[in-house]
């Protein structure tokens, strides 16, 4: 058994289950390209020139490649808070327990779901992301070699945050209250829409509770701020810390979660 | 061999009692139970609503640890190694849950054999062999929500056969399926069990179903086991009571001849006037059929009806939970 063949056993699943209507590809497109539209044209009525609050964190110029690209970031995790909750599906359609039954490692099983669903759950607007980048301009790039790990951390970040959630989702069928959690305050506190910087410090704190937060200083910062390795390896090692304490967490979890589960049989309750 | 001794699994539930206050209950679903199932064997669980046996039956494939007691499949103990069991064990429950619908059953059996660390020719082949075995050829790359209730339940018994387990764990296969169907699923329930050797452990309330499968039956209630053996034994100590009707021509005096025969040999016999001759009702706690046709025979009367009412085990079910309620 390997790690690989049960991500494409997830993705060849969640391909025909998930994704069954085309229709599902259209929302996960116009859902974040609406939200980054509002976004934009919600900040047009407003000084942004030189000398504004905003502009001290965001050239007014660069606005939109700041928000294209908090939004690309920002779908990549919210998809899989959604597949997160798909759980439940699983849970009231009695294959959740199926699942633990097979012996496949269970940690394997989690991040393996949230890959499957990344990858088709984020192509679409992904393009469309590209597209507009590519229309907007204003990318700054310093070390082009940056750009491709800066894409990986994003998929891993996501992947191991989507897995952390579907073991979560492992221990109550009520788990369902962490969209309610992560949604709106991932898009708010992450820095999606509002530079993190220009945040007071309470809700700095809250900000780097989330990943999305140090992944997207590092994609900003390399597409268009022009920074370095150098420049970026505080963040990288926050991020990289941050990601260490999920997995840990994930493997702890997934244990605790497993073991009460067989101690309560609350798998069967929906 | 499966062997699971002085088995239990506790449940402490919080019940509401009033806005803020609860109060922990303890729940004995199982309370010191001993079984064992032989690969080749059919062993039947029974039991009412309740009694504790998907509660066994999840213990025995690892998704729930028991309280206390022990469980071993070939010498390897199953809370210790529960991943090596899980190669050797499967389960399949009755109803239409437990399958992806959007999947086709091809699909569907591909994805839990690749969960079993199945993979290449090896596994597009098992997938193969069991859809035909299941009868599921022709339907098995149609999306399982066309599939009739029975379909279904056919591609639940492949996807439990998928890691070709020694021991298969049944939860009512046959629950809410047509007669047909259901005998089918019987047939293959007997080859899995008679020509693949497989140990099966069987629950359902179709008692019918059990007398004709099962060699052994385990009947428990609130938990607690309270008979095991072959179903006829299990008949036989619980419910001892035979009847018979007969009707047989000749005189009065032959009919008492044969009464006071029949009594001499503990049997109770009640005469009466028919059209066709005198009918005789008999009650014995044994099986006196053999018994009255040789008395027939001695005394040379013409038998012109026989009708025979064995016990069967829905009899022995009803008796124990009768007397259960009443102790």
């Amino acid at each position: 058994m390997n790690l690989l063949s049960i991500i494409w056993a997830e993705v060849r699943k969640s391909h025909r289950h998930n994704f069954n209507n085309h229709l599902v590809y259209f929302s996960l497109f116009v859902w974040p390209a609406i939200l980054f539209i509002n976004a934009y044209y919600a900040f047009k009525p407003f000084n942004l020139q030189a000398g504004s609050p905003l502009a001290r964190f965001v050239p007014f110029d660069k606005l939109g490649l700041f928000l294209i690209t908090g939004y690309l970031a920002y779908i990549f995790f919210w998809s899989l808070v959604q597949s997160a909750w798909q759980m439940a599906y699983e849970r009231q359609q009695g294959t959740l327990e199926l699942l633990l039954l097979t012996p496949v490692p269970r940690i394997w099983l989690m991040f393996g779901r949230a890959a499957a669903n990344l990858i088709e759950a984020v192509w679409l607007f992904s393009a469309f992301s590209l597209l507009i980048i590519l229309f907007m301009g204003g990318v700054h790039v310093a070390e082009w070699w940056l750009v491709p790990v800066a894409i990986v951390l994003l998929v891993l970040s996501a992947v191991i945050w989507g897995g952390f959630l579907n073991i979560i989702f492992l221990f109550s069928r009520d788990a369902g209250v962490l969209y309610t959690l992560f949604e709106a305050p991932m898009e708010f506190f992450s820095g999606v829409r509002m530079p993190v910087l220009a945040f007071p410090i309470w809700a700095k704190s809250i900000a780097f509770l989330f990943p999305l937060t140090y992944v997207l200083t590092i994609l900003r910062g390399v597409v268009m701020e022009g920074k370095t390795f150098r420049d970026l390896s505080g963040s990288l090692i926050l991020l990289l810390g941050v990601l260490t304490v999920l997995v840990i967490a994930s493997l702890f979890l997934v244990r605790v979660a497993e073991r009460h589960a067989k101690e309560t049989g609350n798998l069967t309750l929906f | 061999m499966l062997e699971a001794r002085h088995l239990k699994k506790y449940y402490t539930v919080k019940e509401k009692t009033g806005w803020f206050s609860r109060e922990k209950q303890l729940i004995r679903a199982v309370d010191e139970i001993d079984l064992s199932i032989d690969k080749g064997e059919i062993v039947g669980l029974l039991g009412v609503n309740g009694a504790g046996k998907t509660t066994t039956i999840k213990m025995l494939s690892t998704l729930l640890t028991p309280t206390s007691g022990t469980i071993t499949v070939d010498g390897t103990n199953v809370v210790e190694q529960p991943n090596r069991i899980k190669q050797q064990v499967n389960m399949i429950a009755g109803g239409e849950r437990m399958l992806y619908w959007r999947l086709t059953a091809r699909e569907n059996l591909m994805y839990f054999g690749k969960l079993y660390g199945l993979h290449g020719q090896t596994l597009t082949e098992r997938c193969r062999q069991l859809i035909r075995l299941v009868g599921l050829d022709e339907a098995a790359d149609h999306p399982v929500e066309r599939y009739s209730k029975g379909m279904k339940q056919r591609l639940q018994i492949a996807r439990g056969l998928i890691n070709d387990p020694d021991y298969l764990f049944l939860d009512e296969p046959t629950l809410g399926l047509d007669a047909p169907v259901a005998r089918q699923l019987r047939k293959t329930v007997k080859d899995l069990a008679k020509v693949r050797n497989k140990g099966i452990l069987l629950t359902s309330h179709y008692l019918e179903e059990v007398q004709e499968l099962c060699d052994r039956v385990y009947i428990i209630e609130k938990g607690h086991l309270l008979l095991h053996g072959t179903p006829e034994r299990i008949i036989q100590t619980v419910v001892n009571i035979f009847h018979l009707q007969a009707v047989v021509s000749g005189q009065s005096s032959d009919s008492i001849w044969l009464k006071q025969e029949l009594e001499k040999r503990n049997v109770q016999v009640s005469v009466k006037d028919s059209d066709e001759g005198k009918l005789l009702h008999m009650t014995a706690s044994f099986d006196m059929t053999a018994s009255f046709i040789a008395l027939v025979a001695k005394q040379g009367l013409i038998l012109k009806k026989l009708e025979a009412t064995k016990p069967n085990l829905e009899d022995a079910i009803i008796k124990l939970a009768e007397e259960s309620h009443a102790s």
